[in-house]
């Protein structure tokens, strides 16, 4: 069998249904030598949909985040365990590929870190990696994913200086629009607003909202204000467990677990 | 779909992988020859002409022609004139490294970083000839000593040349310290000297023992320089100012002579393999300072 | 002496803080003096060597052949001997080296394999170069019958060479921030598409300085040459090309060989033109590194960094 090779230009097609579970994590634990940073994680993240990962520093939002992308295959001494389905499909299976999991999976980090490239060469980087040769379809790709980042207006006659004289928030919405222009699946975010000024971070939270027209967005963000702003579903994270889950609304005013309830009304975190 | 297929890109990246290996054992299989190749060669003095190492190493007698070819004179050149180099380039290279850490403003770095790094490039056959056309005319001149050559000439060139290594190093050395050693120093009411000698130095020991070894390192190995403005005599040196020689001058002087085979030959290498032995040394050493450090 | 605590209203200075302030100032004014003191030496061999080596600079000189016994000879055989091993002898030390940095940096993990090849290339890097010489001289010229040869020296070159750019790579891939790196991989990067793509590119710029310092140094290399690549230039076809049977004689070699073996008469003559040769092209290559980082770096990044 072989696999469907990705098209760069034409948006992905929707998803199937009204609203399916994209990923499923199920009893993820995730251990740092021996230390578990992850006990007995589940939860099902649905389509085109935002779901917000929250809970105080330390509890361990970002490390769940990266294996959902097989991240931690970088770091020595991580293990996961536990099933991660994407569309049904164990990502950590024995014929799973990282490398093509990632071209489905997106992620943009908490710093911005564009390459000391061009601002065209950084966006068109997946596409390059993956294949694509066409200078046709790379220059599409590029102005497509940088529309879709909202940062198209801002840098459209000058791609090709370089990406490091861009502000923070710029740099930033350039990573978001490199993630974009594989037509990845997925997007997960970590934290991606926290390095940035108000006003930046405003407008890649108006950013976010249009993503999910095409995408599935996982965020992990320590700001409850953030989480309760921008997603349809949140996480609560306490020491490496999930607490609670649930549409943002419920979570937000009727918490099930006094644990949720201490974090959302400030006792704690 | 999850691909169920090695994809082309991954057998790019076994194939550069295993070519990266490779080059890494190059590297393995280059010191093991060399190690190899000269203990072999180097050992032919003891077990093919049946000299004795005793006698190589303490025998104070180098006549090819009466097969006793006693190694003695030039060890204690070769450790006279690190001695001489060591001990004027060390304090030297670690004060100025001290310098360029601590005191230096920017503009003085900027024209003193670049010049040592000009000092580094200069080869070492042009030391030997500044020492030659410079120093050697200056000690005729102005001491006892009737041509100039000799110990004191190489030792001063060589002390010249090992600076840009201690001081580098040790400039590093003061560089990796904490800050918050030297600000708990200075807000204490210590003076900037009374903080470097009395806090920054012991700290950056064994920085500094890393610095002066390696500078012990490169005066041991350093050959053409010393043997331009050494003299070349086959004799102990009887003052600092008399001519003496050293392992490495030996071995570039009468190297070109000596046939192959020859007991002369087999001693040269064994000279030489004694200079392989002495740096390993140093290494060893080396790795027990950074040990210590960490 | 003990140590007074100031009067309760004032701050001034009182005698033992005094000596202290002076005993600072001293030394301070020493160290001054010492750092240059190596400005000022340095200036002066330059300037020695320019006064004394400047009209020997003539182009009989510079592209003469040098001649045994008489006086009028030239360096520009050894002229030319310099660059050809200097390139042959980055033909097979810069993949070498850059491989073997790119392994251990990017890849190695901690282990038997690992600890040996850094052993290894401590150990080269302080192995002084006659020894090398001389093993250059054991296999190429006795065991490979080479006799003296270019292809020889650049070899022992090589070895020679081995560990300062593989230290030079290594620093030079550790300047790139991990982040990059984990941006890459994020997009579904392979790990040596990573490398080709984004970390060396980031990294070419000192990279590229470091190899031209150390071509720079491989200009001047003398010890290992002597026994490998010979005394001599081939007295009919002084520009050769040949790779082995052939002695290849350096200008370095050149200068060392005139004052100890040589008795032309104008020992002096040649030896200043020589060193002044070898002065000029040490601070061009000083400044190419420089410049070449720098523009390298700003066409594969966007950016003067």
């Amino acid at each position: 069998m072989t696999e469907t090779p990705q098209s760069f230009v034409v948006p992905a097609p929707p998803a199937t249904g009204p609203m399916t579970d994209k990923i499923t994590a199920e009893n993820v634990d995730v251990f740092y030598g021996s230390f578990q940073a992850i006990k007995n994680a589940s939860l099902a993240m649905k389509s085109e949909h935002v779901t917000a990962l929250i809970g105080p520093s330390g509890c361990g939002k970002s490390t769940f985040l990266r294996a959902l992308d097989r991240m931690h295959d970088l770091t020595p001494g991580a293990r996961v365990e536990g099933t991660i389905l994407l569309d049904g499909e164990d990502i950590y299976g024995a014929d799973a590929d990282p490398v093509v999991i990632r071209h489905r999976i997106g992620m943009v980090f908490q710093r911005p870190n564009p390459f000391p490239k061009t601002i065209y060469e950084n966006v068109v980087y997946g596409p390059r990696i993956h294949g694509e040769r066409s200078k046709a379809k790379l220059d599409e790709a590029a102005e497509r994913a940088l529309r879709q980042a909202a940062l198209w207006d801002e840098v459209k006659d000058r791609l090709h200086r370089s990406a490091l004289d861009l502000s923070g928030g710029q740099q930033q919405r350039l990573c978001i629009a490199r993630a974009v222009a594989l037509n990845p699946e997925v997007i997960l975010m970590d934290e991606p607003a926290s390095a940035l000024d108000p006003i930046a971070t405003s407008k890649i939270e108006d950013l976010i909202g249009q993503l999910t027209e095409q995408f599935t967005v996982v965020i992990v963000t320590h700001s409850m204000q953030q989480a309760a702003r921008i997603s349809d579903f949140t996480a609560f994270f306490h020491l490496g467990e999930i607490v609670e889950t649930g549409p943002t609304n419920q979570i937000f005013t009727h918490p099930k677990e006094k644990r949720t309830e201490d974090y959302i009304t400030g006792r704690f975190g | 779909m999850i691909a169920l297929q090695a994809r082309r890109s991954h057998r790019v990246e076994r194939i550069a992988l295993l070519g990266l290996r490779i080059a890494a054992a190059i590297v393995i299989l280059a010191m093991a020859s060399l190690l190899l190749y000269l203990a072999f060669e180097g050992t032919k003095t003891f077990f093919v002409d049946r000299f004795s190492l005793f006698a190589f190493l303490f025998s104070p007698t180098f006549a090819v022609d009466s097969n006793h070819p006693g190694a003695a004179v030039f060890i204690v050149g070769t450790l006279a004139v690190t001695v001489f180099a060591i001990a004027i380039g060390g304090p030297f290279g670690i004060a100025v490294g001290i310098f360029l850490a601590e005191i230096a403003p920017t503009r003085m770095t900027h024209v003193l970083k670049p010049a040592i790094e000009v000092m580094v490039g200069i080869p070492s056959v042009v030391y030997g000839w500044l020492g030659l056309t410079l120093l050697v005319p200056l000690i005729r001149t102005h001491t006892t000593s009737p041509s100039g050559f000799g110990l004191a000439a190489a030792g001063i060139v060589l002390s010249i040349m090992i600076l840009p290594t201690v001081i580098t190093l040790s400039e590093d050395a003061f560089r990796s310290l904490p800050t918050s050693l030297k600000e708990g120093s200075l807000a204490l009411g210590a003076t900037r000297w009374q903080t470097i000698t009395r806090v920054l130095l012991p700290s950056a020991a064994s920085g500094l023992a890393v610095a002066l070894i390696l500078g012990i390192a490169r005066a041991v190995g350093e050959t053409l320089a010393i043997q331009m403005v050494i003299g070349n005599a086959t004799q102990f040196p009887a003052g600092i100012f008399a001519p003496t020689a050293s392992l490495t001058t030996e071995i570039v002087t009468d190297m070109p002579g000596a046939t192959q085979g020859t007991l002369l030959e087999h001693a040269l290498f064994s000279m030489a393999f004694l200079l392989l032995l002495i740096a390993m040394v140093l290494i060893v050493l080396v790795r027990l300072a950074l040990r210590r450090r960490s | 002496m003990a140590v007074t605590a100031p009067s309760a209203r004032s701050v001034a200075a009182t005698g033992s803080v005094r000596a202290r302030k002076i005993t600072n100032a001293v030394a301070t004014v020493i160290l001054w003096v010492m750092a240059s003191s190596i400005i000022v030496m340095l200036a002066l061999f330059v300037l020695y060597m320019v006064y004394l080596g400047w009209h020997a600079l003539t182009p009989a000189f510079l592209f003469g052949t040098p001649k045994e016994t008489s006086a009028g000879g030239g360096i520009g055989p050894e002229i030319f001997n310099s660059f050809y091993i200097l390139v042959l002898t980055l033909f097979f030390t810069v993949p070498t080296a850059v491989a073997a940095g790119v392994y251990l940096q990017e890849y190695a993990r901690p282990g038997t394999f690992r600890s040996a090849v850094q052993f290894s290339a401590e150990s080269l890097a302080t192995i002084p170069s006659i020894v090398m010489g001389l093993f250059g001289l054991l296999v190429f010229v006795y065991l490979f019958r080479w006799h003296f040869s270019a292809l020889g020296g650049a070899l022992t070159l090589t070895l020679l060479n081995l560990p300062a750019l593989m230290r030079v790579t290594q620093e030079a891939l550790s300047s790139v921030p991990d982040t990059l790196r984990e941006a890459s991989m994020a997009l579904g990067g392979t790990k040596w598409q990573t490398i080709t793509r984004v970390v060396l590119p980031s990294a070419i710029g000192r990279l590229t300085t470091g190899i031209v310092l150390i071509a720079g140094r491989i200009f001047g290399e003398t010890a290992a040459l002597i026994f490998t690549a010979g005394l001599s230039v081939p007295y009919n076809n002084p520009y050769a090309l040949d790779l082995i049977n052939l002695p290849h004689e350096t200008l370095a070699v050149h200068l060392w060989y005139t004052h100890s073996e040589s008795i032309v008469p104008d020992v002096d003559r040649i030896g200043n033109g020589s060193a002044l040769v070898l002065l000029i092209m040490v601070l061009l290559f000083n400044v190419a590194a420089r410049v070449l980082g720098r523009q390298l770096t700003k066409r594969f990044t966007g950016r003067v960094s």
